[in-house]
């Protein structure tokens, strides 16, 4: 994981600097844009691995950047938003962010998402799906299999359908809109309801304690999220 | 009833006339006197009815014939020059009557022109100054939110590196030190959080995003945000599985739960459990959270509500139980304290089904 390089879009000095103490430490090379114009051009000159992009920037809307940015890359960008500001969170994501953190985070949540990010750009269509294993659930998607603790727990189709979807996209916020696409299908008329109760039966099928998730999180006024094992 | 009224004043004023008239008869040729009619005629024609003023008209035609052309008295004329005399004088009344009603309703659609267009700009100020308002305030409130939690995120970000990093933090005093910075900054940052909910609540800008939602996966986000502050205590969640999905705007009644929580974890000591149990009543839910705390003075169960209110011995801002209350009224419920039996507050509230 050595000599990756984090591109920050980001106009605070004082965040700046502990991102660059912390990011160092872990190993990854930190270059810095105070501009959304600046930035822009970074992310073409430098071919970063990863974007990390506050959407309140002084010259532009974050937004704006980004929309600009998946005209031609599709290197992994996650957003940086304040609490209370879902909505933006909502249209990042579906203007081509792959993930968000929400201010204020620590460095242990901002080094899962970049891992998380590196896995999933890194992963090939045909590649095979890994394994999860993670806090003692055990999801194998080429057997159709699941565990917990070891047992075998078995879930309806759809249950299993969420599981997968959830589990190709391990470590990552899965919106509600991509939940219906991928397990559902789009034709069909799914409501926001039957995925909160399909993803109610399948914690506490998956959980041991189902009000205290420790894989199946829920992130609010966005989506879903498995938490993922750290490789 | 204002038709007869106008009738009533043509014929009014076509007899003021020939009164006059009677004196200046004796001076006067009878041609003269037409003049005076024709007057009377204008007289009604002021009041801007096309009907009254030709009723006038035909009147005065008549009363002149009867009472001042020869022979007097009677409707017959004894010169044919007279009849030309009623046609002009007929025509003449006629003509300036018209005059003076068009004249009438010009003046009177200016007037209602020039009040329609005050009305329209006072209306057009109005909705600018409004539009400039709300503008101002969700600027401010993003700016707020973007100012106050730029240097939170500085503050936490840098304490917990120096955390990560150990070696600052390899003393047990400094490793103490960070350690408060963050679990201050973080309350911090809860605080700003409930000043900007209530400055939106404030602005009557609440639009409720409803959703059926399992009250576990609400119960769930909150506790998980609270982590950091709930560390080492014991939390019974008492969650009945029938319980039905509840219509709730998720994001606002998981606020609920952190400042009942928080409020709760702050005047509990912390080996002391904090409950929180939800039962359906007919339709409607209802939720508490319980404390072994000191509970409350029973003076207090209603004003511990009001905004800014805080008891003797609570530390908060006393945003945190008057957001509770307008996001719980919000969804037409309700929200309340009492104590609790064997010590301890307990704070309920009820969420409608329907």
């Amino acid at each position: 994981m050595n000599d990756k390089t984090l591109l920050v879009i980001e106009d605070e000095t004082a965040i700046l600097t502990f991102l660059r103490s912390s990011l160092e430490k872990h190993g990854w090379q930190m270059l810095e844009a105070r501009t959304g114009r600046l930035g822009l051009e970074l992310a073409a000159s430098k071919k970063p691995d990863v974007i990390l992009l506050d959407l309140g920037l002084p010259d532009q809307d974050g937004l704006d950047v980004l929309k600009a940015m998946r005209q031609w890359t599709s290197v992994p960008v996650i957003i940086v938003s304040a609490r209370g500001q879902e909505y933006d969170k909502v249209r990042g994501l579906d203007a081509g962010a792959d993930d968000y953190l929400t201010k204020p985070f620590g460095v242990p949540e901002l080094m899962a998402r970049l891992r998380t990010a590196l896995r999933h750009a890194a992963q090939k269509p045909d590649d095979p799906p890994p394994l999860y294993d993670y806090e003692g659930l055990k999801v194998d998607l080429i057997a159709r299999k699941v565990w917990l603790k070891k047992k075998e727990i078995h879930l309806s189709p759809l249950q299993y359908d969420l599981l997968g979807c959830l589990v190709r996209h391990a470590g990552r916020v899965v919106r509600q809109k991509q939940l219906i696409k991928e397990v559902w299908g789009e034709t069909r008329d799914v409501t926001p309801e039957l995925i909160r109760i399909t993803v109610h039966q399948l914690r506490h099928k998956i959980e041991p304690d189902p009000v205290r998730p420790r894989c199946l999180k829920t992130e609010p006024g966005v989506g879903y999220r498995l938490e993922a094992p750290e490789l | 009833m204002g038709e007869v009224r106008e009738y009533g004043f043509a014929a009014l004023a076509v007899a003021g006339a020939t009164l006059l008239c009677f004196p200046l008869s004796h001076f006067w040729s009878p041609a003269n006197l037409v003049m005076v009619y024709v007057l009377a005629v204008v007289g009604v024609a002021r009041r801007g009815r096309r009907s009254s003023a030709a009723a006038a008209a035909a009147l005065a035609v008549l009363a002149f014939d009867f009472c001042f052309v020869p022979p007097r008295y009677t409707f017959q004329v004894s010169d044919v020059q007279y009849l030309w005399t009623f046609v002009v004088m007929f025509s003449a009344a006629m003509l300036i009557s018209h005059l003076t009603i068009r004249q009438h309703e010009e003046a009177q659609a200016a007037r209602a022109s020039e009040r329609r267009n005050t009305w329209f700009m006072e209306k057009a100020k109005r909705a600018e100054v409004e539009a400039e308002t709300e503008r101002l305030r969700s600027s401010l409130l993003s700016s707020v939110s973007h100012d106050l939690r730029t240097p939170l995120s500085a503050i936490l970000g840098s304490a917990g590196a120096l955390l990560e990093k150990g070696k600052v933090a390899g003393d047990s005093e400094s490793r103490q030190l960070l350690e408060t910075i963050q679990e201050e900054g973080e309350r911090l940052s809860r605080l700003v959080n409930n000043l900007l909910q209530v400055t939106r609540l404030e602005a009557g800008g609440l639009a409720l995003q409803k959703e059926k939602t399992p009250l576990e996966e609400i119960v769930g986000s909150a506790l998980e945000r609270l982590d950091s502050l709930l560390k080492g205590r014991r939390i019974d969640v008492a969650l009945p599985e029938n319980l039905p999905l509840v219509p709730m705007d998720a994001m606002l009644v998981e606020q609920v739960f952190i400042n009942l929580l928080e409020n709760a974890a702050r005047h509990t000591p912390e080996e002391r459990p904090i409950d929180i149990s939800a039962r359906t009543e007919e339709n409607r839910v209802v939720v508490s959270v319980s404390d072994r705390g000191p509970g409350l003075q029973t003076d207090e169960t209603e004003r511990i509500f009001d905004k800014f209110y805080h008891g003797a011995s609570s530390p908060g801002a006393g945003l945190g139980l008057a957001i509770c209350r307008a996001v719980v009224l919000a969804h037409g419920g309700r929200i309340w304290a009492e104590n609790r039996p064997g010590g301890g507050a307990r704070f309920q509230f009820t969420l409608p089904l329907l």
